[in-house]
């Protein structure tokens, strides 16, 4: 690697980006304006919402207990003590009710109610019967004698005005019929519209706020204090200090801004780098020069991580100016709660994201790079950012939901790992922190480096630099895929059938949902799929698109020392298989219903005969899932030499086919060591055997716990009884790794036929 | 200087599968000599000399530059080749002092000696005028030199022309012709492909004829016109390419209905 190239390399993709004005608009020029533009935007609609004030019509004010009134001569509403002032959020009307010769009767004052709505003349309407003082009055005795009810009280009053009986205090939509009222108090709103359920809502807290004051003038008049409803109050320290609190909000918001922004920051200039190259002609002059490929990726890969931070942090910035103007904006209109919310983000916590922003960024750069260079124009370039954002968001906003936090399982995950260790770090919770530091460091630079190396790869192979724009449709495909099969799956094959077993599984348990009853919807179902879900996709594919069925499957004689290695390796992986679902358990625990699913299932395994259940769960899945992953699969991805690849790509698979999180995390780990003996022993024989007796090993075990069985003496030494399971002794816990490590190297040792069998494969 | 010897390239292609863009081509050629390839479209000019320029591998085959493999020693041969083809294009963004500055810079010549050379060639090629001008708002013949210029910055032993006069006035490509035959009388051993005679009766002192990615015919101008009785060269071109087609023709009768031409097949060992 010559640095030097990297950097000159580096200086000119600057510079051509730099005296692009595409390029500098959208990276600096846009989140400058963006910003304040949409901060001036939303004071406007503040301001707009804040002028627009309920229009409310009182019919019947002359109805309102005198004693304390709610509006005054100019219809203004009455401060009473304790009483919140909606002044400036409501405007009021009011009309008197109508006298019982009027001809004026429910009926009609509810249509004129309903047609000054609907013509936004009024927001809503309140009536106040005649006997609504009479009613709170009624309500004071009667309360004070002991009982409840009040219906007579209500029928009077509906005589007296001489109209239908009303219906209750509070919100009756306009659609809902008219029904007896019991208080006098009745709001009519179209709660389709926003003024009008607004226009409701306030005058639900007017009134509230009235009932109150009401309530603490009765209790003084009647010689109590009115402190009596409500004997004591709650004092809350909060203990978050001043520069936390602010930042709250930020801490949640801004790593996704920041990392979509350095996404799409680094996604254009990539396509412009790799597929503008492509089609301004210019790919080939620079890869005739003297520069490798590996150094043309990395001058690249600086340039599209410097637009990828830059962009990032410009955004970041005017986000956060902006918002800080417009907090105090808010603050001088006088909405503080909003306002602290919002308030500057501490310095440490620019730091501690921009800390977080470079690794991302590399990350993302990297990943963007490698997809840029597939695409063969601009224009197909740019279809590939969705795909990719669809990827990322998730990751991205999985540390938005409240119940996550930072433990080992989510330090673990890609992007979201670093994002909570960001936040650790800025809320100071250092030590939590740098408990995890070291897994979010390891998973990061993995998947740096991975993407890395994948973009160098794009970059040394010839289909993906030269593709032709080609001619392309179904039949020349599918004519193709018949004409072109050779002996093994080809890697794009493998990827469909991974692909497809996944979709099928997904939709199979969608449709099967959780439940399933009894030991034949067990059976089926795993009968379904294993073979019909992932064993005949596989099948089916090495048929129809590979010239030899048995070598796509990779069923390869095998060497008998690895045969013999592999059935003692079955074993004495078991207990470090346990130990590590065991692991997996304590670290992301099952849910509740999982649980009890489990053990219903559990139940059920174990009332059937031993050998239908180990045909069923143990030597099904070994063949099918072997044939499949380590078979099919594996032999596509193995092709020009991806043995890491094969090995990485299938595991995933492997875990992802597993329902249950804890069960595939798990058979992902297990599938990284079955692909490693399916490479080095060159076939699909030895991993179907190691696979088979740690399942049966499994549910043999089980089965033979949930019967009530106890282990033979002559095991002792390795297995014994513990609360009805069966459990792995230390000595043979430690002795079995010691073992395993032993076979395992055994497997490693390949003869010259072996040898020749790989190498075929990997060609 | 020069050396290829049974080079094979096979594209994976949609259509016609395994396409063979090369055939088994082998040729040499000497320091201060123009070798022509002369072929149709697609007869894989191209192809054979991408992979000169180490941008592609041969499927099979080996050819040797300046004394380096292109398989083994790729970085070397890139120091001693200079490549100029239509898909070499200069970057728009870019004036053409800077465009062959950065490809000096790229060669790891001393900055003294890349100014000394940039002006010689500047002067030479008659480029000191367009020096600042940016590659967007060059004339195709302006952009042609700023690549031979580029091409030659590090003074390499061979230089490569895939179909240098392609889109050029007849004026432009008189004076580029002049300027390879320099490049010769410097001791250069230069490659050029076209599928234009004129320029191949006045340059090359030795041809190829591609076809369908096989060498028909390879000597000098005189051998050809001896082997296929014919002096003008266009006559002997067609003469050419209709025997091939007709041996093609026989070859098909007497195999049964292909039209793959020799189709590619990966040896997968038997082995179990
Ligand atoms: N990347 C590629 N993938 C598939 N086929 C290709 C690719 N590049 C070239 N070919 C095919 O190989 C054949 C030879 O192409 P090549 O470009 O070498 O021809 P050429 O002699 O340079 O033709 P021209 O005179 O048109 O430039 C053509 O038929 C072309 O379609
Ligand atoms: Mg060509």
């Amino acid at each position: 690697m010559n640095w030097r190239h990297v950097n000159l390399i580096y200086m000119r993709e600057l510079t051509d980006q730099l005296r692009d004005r595409r390029t500098v608009f959208t990276i600096t020029v846009l989140p400058l304006l963006l910003y304040p533009l949409i901060g001036m935007l939303m004071m406007q609609v503040a301001q707009f919402n804040k002028r627009q004030a309920a229009n409310v019509r009182i019919v019947g004010l002359d109805n309102w207990p005198s004693e304390l009134p709610l509006l005054d001569k100019r219809n203004k509403p009455i401060l009473h003590p304790g009483m919140i002032d909606v002044s400036e959020w409501m405007n009021f009307e009011s009309q008197p009710w109508p006298t019982i010769d009027g001809e004026f009767s429910w009926e009609q004052m509810l249509t004129a109610a309903r047609t000054d709505i609907a013509s936004d003349k009024i927001d809503a309407v309140l009536f106040v019967e005649p006997g609504f003082e009479q009613e709170l009055r009624s309500r004071l005795t009667v309360a004070a004698a002991g009982t409840t009810g009040s219906g007579s009280a209500i029928l009077n009053d509906a005589d007296s005005a001489g109209i239908t009986p009303l219906s209750t205090q509070e919100s009756v939509v306009e659609h809902v019929g008219v029904k007896p009222s019991s208080d006098g108090l009745q709001v009519i709103a179209n709660l389709a519209r926003d003024n009008s359920r607004i226009a409701q809502e306030r005058i639900g807290v007017l009134l509230d706020s009235w009932r109150a004051a009401w309530v603490s003038s009765q209790l003084a008049s009647a010689g109590m204090s009115p402190r009596l409803i409500e004997p004591f109050t709650v004092d809350a320290t909060d203990t978050a200090t001043e520069s936390v609190k602010s930042a709250v909000l930020w801490t949640k918001i801004l790593p996704m801004v920041m990392l979509v922004w350095a996404l799409t920051g680094a996604f254009y200039p990539a396509i412009d780098l790799c597929a503008g190259e492509k089609e301004r002609g210019t790919l080939e002059t620079l890869l005739s020069s003297p520069a490798r490929r590996a150094e043309i990726v990395w001058g690249k890969l600086f340039t599209v991580i410097t637009f990828s931070v830059s962009s990032a942090v410009l955004n970041l910035l005017s986000m956060h100016f902006t918002a800080s103007f417009v907090v105090r904006k808010l603050l001088l209109s006088g909405i503080p709660d909003l306002a602290e919310t919002l308030g500057p983000l501490p310095i440490q916590a620019v730091g501690w994201l921009l800390l977080l922003l470079l690794p991302m960024a590399a990350f993302f750069s990297a990943l963007a790079l490698a997809i840029a260079a597939l695409a063969r124009s601009t224009k197909e370039g740019q279809y590939y950012l969705m795909p990719l954002l669809l990827v990322t968001l998730p990751l991205v906003s999985l540390p938005m939901l409240p119940s996550m936090s930072l433990n080992l399982g989510t330090s673990l995950i890609p992007v979201t790992g670093t994002v909570f260790l960001i936040r650790s770090l800025i809320e100071g919770r250092y030590f939590e922190a740098f408990i995890y530091l070291p897994t979010v460091v390891l998973v990061t630079a993995c998947c740096c480096g991975l993407s890395i190396r994948w973009a160098i790869k794009q970059f040394e192979s010839e289909t993906v630099m030269f593709r032709e724009s080609e001619r392309w449709n179904l039949k020349l495909l599918l004519h193709h895929l018949w004409r072109d099969r050779e002996d093994t799956a080809s890697t794009a094959s493998a990827l469909l059938a991974g692909a497809i077993i996944l979709v099928s599984i997904f939709f199979a348990q969608l449709a099967a949902g959780s439940f399933v009853s009894g030991w034949s919807g067990i059976a089926s179902s795993t009968f379904i799929v294993q073979v019909l879900l992932i064993l005949t996709p596989c099948l089916l594919m090495s048929v129809y698109l590979t010239r030899s069925p048995r070598r796509a499957l990779r069923i390869h004689r095998v060497q008998f020392s690895h045969v013999i290695a592999a059935l003692g390796l079955g074993v004495a992986v078991h207990p470090t298989y346990s130990a590590l679902g065991y692991a997996i358990q304590q670290l992301y625990e099952i849910g509740p219903e999982t649980q009890q699913l489990l053990a219903k299932f559990q139940h059920m395994v174990g009332s059937q005969p031993l050998w239908a259940v180990l045909m069923i769960l143990a030597a099904l899945p070994a063949l099918c899932e072997e044939l499949a992953f380590r078979g099919f699969i594996f032999g596509g991805l193995l092709r020009s030499g991806g043995a890491l690849r094969a090995i990485v790509v299938t595991s995933l698979l492997f875990g992802f086919a597993h329902p249950v999180l804890q069960q595939s995390i798990a058979a992902a780990l297990m599938g990284l060591f079955l692909g490693l003996i399916a490479w080095r022993t060159g076939g699909v024989i030895c991993t179907i055997v190691v696979h088979l007796i740690n399942n049966t090993l499994s549910v043999s075990m089980a089965w033979m716990a949930m019967n009530h069985f106890e282990p033979p003496a002559a095991l002792s030494w390795a297995v014994y009884s513990q609360d009805s399971s069966w459990t792995y002794t230390p000595t043979w816990s430690t002795l079995s790794v010691l073992l395993a490590l032993t076979l395992t190297f055994i497997l490693m040792r390949r003869d010259t036929q072996t040898q020749r069998t790989v190498q075929a494969e990997m060609a | 200087m020069v050396e290829v010897t049974e080079l094979t390239k096979t594209y994976q292609d949609l259509k016609a599968g395994q396409f063979v863009a090369l055939d088994r081509v082998s040729f040499h050629v000497a320091p201060g000599e123009i070798f022509g390839l002369l072929g149709p479209n697609g007869a894989g000019k191209t192809t054979a000399l991408r992979i000169l320029s180490t941008v592609l591998k041969p499927t099979s085959g080996s050819a040797r530059v300046a004394g380096f493999d292109v398989n083994h020693h790729p970085n070397e041969v890139r120091h001693s080749i200079g490549f100029v083809s239509n898909n070499t294009a200069m970057y728009e963004r870019m004036t053409a002092w800077e465009f062959v500055e950065y490809f000096g810079k790229l060669y790891g010549i001393e900055a003294e000696q890349l100014e000394r050379r940039m002006h010689n060639i500047f002067s030479d090629l008659q480029m000191l005028d367009i020096r600042d001008v940016v590659g967007a708002k060059m004339s195709t013949g302006m952009k042609q030199k700023v690549s031979i210029a580029r091409a030659i910055i590090h003074d390499p032993p061979v230089l490569v022309f895939d179909e240098p006069s392609l889109g050029l006035d007849v004026l432009v490509a008189r004076a580029l012709l002049k300027i390879i035959g320099q490049l010769r009388d410097a001791g250069k051993c230069i490659i050029f492909s076209t599928h234009i005679m004129r320029e191949v009766e006045r340059l090359c002192d030795r041809v190829a004829i591609l076809y369908h990615g096989r060498i028909l015919a390879t000597g000098t101008l005189a051998e050809l016109a001896d082997r296929y009785h014919e002096t003008d060269f266009e006559e002997l071109f067609f003469t050419a390419l209709a025997e091939s087609d007709q041996q093609q023709v026989q070859l098909n009768g007497s195999l049964g209905h292909s039209h793959e031409r020799d189709s590619f097949s990966p040896t997968t060992s038997e082995c179990l």
